[in-house]
């Protein structure tokens, strides 16, 4: 039913090719770069019109035939980045097209001036920001329009852009939506939309004109809002529907895969789009850090060189070789092209995010706390932000703060076993026992990534002497273990194999502590134990040969050896 | 020998400029139509203006002219005004006043039997009075007796309505009222004086001068006297009409153009001035202060202009001060430097000194409301509420003056009349335009937001500071405030998002992060360990499948009732730390709100700095 929905929406190819080449000459008009490639590369992917098809230029007014030659010249300076010269000879102007360039100049030089001055991004912790000074007049000047009625879809896009620039999200959100449907195929309106969408209900609670493009907007923000399966759903359905040689879908789908963590269909997707589109730059720095959690070294080499020999001034460039450099540890390396990355462009998320993870390697809280900060800054929605900022407050011994970063990353990926892992480490520091084993628990029951958390919770329970849950829990470590096959380096195998030895014979368990005892000598660090416990249980069993059912009386005595014991075993485990 | 040719040529010597040759022959017409009244005055005219002034004096008084003729009475004090002997100049004028009478009666009379003499004195004898008027009301402001003065002055333009000296005096020295200054014009003699059309072009740029920023009006659009929209003056007093309705940008683009046209137009400086320091334009204060020194070295805007610039651009108070007493030094009455010289020592919280020159001030503009305001404004940050209220009585349709009363409420704890206050001075705002667009307002709206949140009107206060962010987005303080209110709200999430970002914007906010770690002790106090907590069930099914103890051989049967009992404890352990935290609640506002009062009284300061140079 929705397939068959969805493919009469986009049953006209043609109609829509035609929307995306009249939408690629509006932006190209208004220097509204990065809108005119993702309509260009959508228009690539579908097939050519013939010569009759093609649409007709964009109607020309009295009004742009009187600003022509301003307009004209404005542009030129415009695309050679004279900004406040391009605004000067735009004033004055009235058509609609001249009055966008003329604000958007002044716009892009307030932008210019703060980069330049924000060259040193974190160098020593300045007070107060840097701010783009031009916005507020920008904004008082637009909003008086905008009462007005007189804004079109491209200025009601850039009034929209200053109100997030000062943080006046509310505002900005209704006047993107407003953009969108005065322009819906202006990508870049969506696009902003979409950073300011942090949930599902809010978007959902948005009106948004129906128009094929919407589909786009919505695969986007499912996988931003890492609702990965939906995603996934869209993007094959547009595939479906006669997309099927764009490179953006593929790219988003690739990323979509890195999100849910399915590294390897996100590497093989990857590797396509490399083939199809070998001097593509854009999405390489996701591409890196798969190569690098999959610590393919070669790989990684081999990515980095070739986009340094494309270009080594791109952001992507630069976070690629600072992954690189990063999987050779060398740290201080790797954090000067995280910086050289947010030089040439301070909101690239990616990179400030990356630069915090190095600072952490170097121990530098504070520069850390600095860098994970811009990136919530760029995107509060960037769950390894706030996980690393949990990270840094977690050295810095402030576990509050730790304990609500971990909370906000959580929040965003609530089936991430990490989080919950990690926010059970600073319950257990806060001494909070009980929401520590809750976060273990779930953590194992969400399924487990590192497979940490069943050992946390064994631990706990056992400082809480629960001995009857630790050995529970080894037990389900034990098995989780086994059962998913490859040896993990951290496993302490051993240590659970040890307690459940004691605890068995504590209770008079023989032949299964005598097993357990047996599996501990295949470990070296427990294999003294082993051979001791063993030793022990055969002590036992010599005198007790005759079995006596009131051995099992005095349980519960028993079980206070095993609480002092306990904590004495923990310490030596604990690293 | 018929002297009238050589009198006409002295004339045109002296519209010409020339006064040596004018003066050379008055000498010598005095002499030969043996020192006729009318050839000693010129003769007399001729010393002045080549700034001769005992000599001038001395030629009238030695023949005792000056009691017998206006003219000459009104040109010998003028002499004496010249050479700053004030008190002689006085004398002059006041012993004469019998006879000058005499004078004024008996010249009318011989205007019958000597109409010749009168025409050729050129001057009517209102015109003289009112000139006598003047120069007297002129004496009696060098001699700092301001109430004289200012009837002199009143008394000059009632004589002779096109006097515009005597009024630009009175009013650009603020010595009335804007209440007197109204009555006052209204009770002129116009319709006596000028012709019709006359009257109402008198009476559109009489009114045009009179004070504006005590009350922020509308503008005044030009009626029927076309033509004069793009005279200078007409255009300065429109900008600073935009200037006392805080649009600056507006008044920017008058004055900007004015300064184009004129490049030192003299009422339009201190406008530009304002202007520039409003804006944060140091660059272009900083040319056209240098410039005004340059060539303008004796006038004291141009010290005004430069004590301006250091006092705009910050840690330079010192070099303030001491252009600004320059300025003053030059000119005793200018107000302006008093008020920069007032505000110099309030930047540093150096009350007292501050005090003081905004009382010099006080004093020197009688009429005007805005020492008083200061003065007002010093008291309540000393703490001194009660005289603040009495210094703030005056004036009271400024919003501005309005607004430092709520102030002053708001620190004697009286939330509502500071709640009614402020919203009063919004109304006034209001009136001006359909909604406060200024960003000058923005410390209002935050007060209101304040006192909102103490008459725990939460979600109003939340309104207005956002009202306030969308005057000035990323202010440190407001969103500390909004962060509060939320905290207070018990909505400890938004609160924390709030004091973060106060932080992120102001880091050593001491106030944010002190309320930020209680908020998240309570926040983590107050939320689940995770999100959703539907999973349990389906842990407890995993747990009945013990593949384990296969593979160890083992049977345990004992089943994890771990979590139905970790439930329960978890309710307890949540129920506890809850009521606690009320109390610790109850207590923090009012320790905290300490602080943030201070906050709320540094944005005034912000506000009064701001509003510099508004006379």
């Amino acid at each position: 039913m929705k397939m068959a929905a969805l493919c009469s929406e986009f049953g006209d190819l043609v109609q829509i090719k035609k929307q995306l080449i009249s939408a690629i000459s509006l932006c190209k008009d208004r220097g509204l770069l990065h809108s005119t490639k993702w309509a260009s590369e959508l228009a690539f992917a579908l097939d050519p019109l013939p010569k009759d098809e093609l649409p007709p230029a964009a109607p020309f007014t009295e009004e742009d035939a009187q600003d022509l030659d301003a307009f004209t010249l404005a542009k030129a300076y415009f695309d050679l980045k004279e900004y406040d010269r391009a605004a000067y000879f735009l004033k004055g102007c009235c058509s609609q097209k001249a009055y966008f360039l003329y604000m958007y100049s002044r716009y892009l030089s307030g932008e210019k001036k703060k980069d330049d001055e924000t060259v040193d991004s974190l160098g020593p912790l300045e007070k107060g920001q840097v701010r783009n000074e031009a916005l507020r007049e920008l904004r008082v000047e637009l909003s008086k329009k905008h009462t007005a009625g007189e804004l079109d879809g491209f200025t009601l896009y850039l009034y929209g852009v200053v109100l997030r620039k000062l943080d006046l999200l509310k505002e900005a959100v209704d006047v993107f939506v407003e953009a969108i449907h005065a322009l819906p195929l202006h990508w870049g309106a969506w696009l902003e939309l979409s950073n300011l969408v942090t949930n599902i209900e809010m978007l959902k609670s948005l009106s948004l004109p129906d128009c094929w493009i919407k589909d786009f907007f919505m695969a986007h923000m499912y996988t931003e809002l890492q609702m990965i399966k939906e995603a996934l759903q869209k993007y094959q359905n547009l595939i479906e529907a006669g997309f099927s040689k764009s490179t953006y879908i593929i790219s988003q789908i690739a990323v979509a895969y890195h999100n849910i963590r399915d590294i390897d269909q996100a590497l093989a997707l990857f590797n396509e789009l490399r083939d199809q589109d070998p001097y593509r730059i854009d999405n390489m720095d996701t591409f890196s850090n798969l190569l690098y959690v999959k610590s393919m070294k070669p790989e990684l080499s081999y990515l980095a060189h070739n986009l340094v020999e494309i270009d080594k001034y791109r952001v992507e460039t630069c976070c690629v070789i600072g992954n690189y450099y990063s999987l050779r540890s060398q740290h201080e390396k790797a954090a000067l092209y995280f910086q050289r990355a947010l030089k040439l462009n301070p909101r690239c998320l990616g990179a400030w995010t990356l630069m915090g993870h190095e600072y952490m390697e170097m121990k530098n809280t504070s520069a850390a706390i600095q860098a994970y900060r811009h990136a919530i800054e760029v995107n509060k929605r960037d769950y390894r932000a706030w996980y690393g900022l949990g990270q840094t407050y977690e050295i810095l011994k402030m576990p509050f703060y730790c304990l609500y970063y971990y909370r906000k990353a959580h929040q965003l990926r609530p089936n991430d076993s990490r989080m919950l892992v990690a926010l059970g480490e600073s319950y257990e520091k806060l001494s909070q026992q009980v929401e520590a084993k809750k976060c273990y628990w779930r953590a194992y029951s969400v399924g487990d990534v590192e497979k940490m958390a069943l050992l946390k919770l064994a631990k706990l329970h056992e400082q809480l002497n629960e001995s009857d849950d630790a050995a529970q829990c080894y037990m389900l470590y034990i098995q989780d273990i086994f059962s998913c096959g490859e040896q993990l380096e951290h496993a302490e195998v051993s240590t659970a194999l040890r307690y459940l030895g004691q605890y068995y014979f504590k209770n008079k368990l023989y032949d299964e502590a005598s097993l357990c005892a047996q599996r501990c000598c295949d470990y070296n660090d427990a294999r003294e134990e082993g051979k001791a416990l063993l030793r022990q249980i055969s002590q036992v069993r010599d005198q007790s040969e005759t079995p006596s059912a009131d051995l099992f009386a005095p349980l519960s005595n028993n079980n206070t050896p095993v609480r002092r014991v306990s904590p004495v075993n923990l310490i030596s485990f604990t690293p | 020998m018929n002297l009238d040719s050589l009198r006409k040529r002295v004339r045109l010597y002296i519209d010409q400029q020339q006064y040596q040759s004018a003066l050379f022959w008055a000498d010598k017409i005095a002499s030969l139509s043996h020192e006729d009244p009318q050839d000693i005055y010129w003769l007399a005219q001729c010393l002045y203006l080549t700034s001769q002034y005992h000599r001038a004096s001395h030629a009238l008084r030695s023949r005792k002219l000056d009691k017998l003729y206006g003219a000459c009475q009104y040109l010998a004090a003028r002499c004496h005004y010249a050479a700053k002997e004030f008190q002689q100049a006085l004398d002059i004028l006041d012993a004469e006043e019998p006879a000058s009478k005499k004078l004024l009666d008996r010249s009318v009379k011989e205007d019958s039997g000597k109409p010749d003499s009168a025409k050729d004195w050129d001057m009517s004898p209102a015109s003289i009075n009112s000139s006598i008027c003047l120069l007297r009301g002129k004496i009696y402001d060098a001699m700092d007796n301001r109430p004289l003065a200012t009837s002199s002055y009143k008394e000059a333009l009632k004589l002779d309505v096109y006097c515009f000296e005597a009024f630009d005096l009175l009013t650009s020295h603020h010595m009335l009222t804007a209440q007197e200054e109204k009555e006052f014009l209204d009770s002129l003699p116009l319709s006596q004086q000028c012709i019709d059309e006359e009257e109402a072009l008198l009476h559109f740029l009489f009114e045009n001068k009179l004070k504006k920023y005590n009350k922020p009006s509308d503008l005044v659009v030009p009626e029927m006297v076309n033509g004069l929209q793009d005279n200078l003056d007409v255009v300065v007093s429109l900008a600073e009409r935009h200037y006392y309705n805080c649009d600056f940008k507006m008044c920017y683009k008058h004055t900007s153009m004015v300064m184009v046209k004129d490049p030192f137009h003299a009422n339009c400086l201190p406008v530009h001035i304002g202007t520039l320091v409003e804006l944060g334009k140091a660059n272009e204060l900083f040319y056209l202060s240098h410039k005004l020194v340059d060539l303008y070295p004796n006038n004291p805007v141009s010290w005004f202009a430069v004590g301006c610039y250091y006092l705009m651009v910050g840690h330079k108070n010192e070099h303030a001060r001491r252009y600004l007493s320059k300025a003053t030094t030059l000119e005793r009455t200018y107000g302006p430097a008093w008020i920069a010289y007032g505000h110099s020592f309030a930047v540093e919280s150096e009350h007292d000194q501050a005090m003081a020159a905004y009382f010099t001030a006080a004093q020197l503009m009688k009429g005007c409301h805005l020492p008083m305001l200061y003065i007002g404004l010093e008291y309540g940050l000393t703490n001194n509420s009660k005289l603040a209220d009495q210094a703030l009585s005056i004036a009271p349709e400024d919003p501005f003056v309005i607004h430092e009363v709520a102030v002053v409420a708001f620190q004697n704890g009286d939330w509502k009349t500071a709640e009614r206050l402020f919203l009063d001075a919004m109304e006034m705002i209001k009136a001006i335009g359909s909604e406060v667009t200024v960003d000058k307002w923005e410390p209002l709206l935050n007060n209101l937001g304040h006192v909102c949140r103490k008459l725990k009107k939460y979600n109003q206060a939340l309104e207005y500071h956002r009202q306030a962010l969308v005057l000035i987005p990323q202010h440190a303080s407001t969103y500390a405030a909004i962060g509060y209110v939320h905290s207070l709200m018990g909505d400890f999430e938004s609160a924390i998002d709030y004091f973060h970002t106060a932080l992120g914007l102001k880091r050593d906010d001491t106030f944010s992060v002190t309320m930020l770690g209680h908020c998240i002790e309570m926040y983590i106090g107050d939320t689940d360990a995770y999100i959703g907590t539907d999973i349990n069930d389906k842990v407890q099914g995993n747990l009945n499948t013990p593949a384990l103890m296969k593979m160890l051989n083992t049977s345990e049967s004992s089943d994890l009732v771990a979590t139905p009992r970790l439930e329960d404890n978890n309710i307890t352990s949540l129920e506890t730390p809850l009521s606690n935290q009320d109390k610790i609640m109850l207590e923090t506002p009012l320790r905290l709100s300490l602080t943030l009062d201070c906050d709320m009284y540094e944005s005034d300061v912000m506000l009064d700095t701001l509003s510099d140079t508004s006379t």
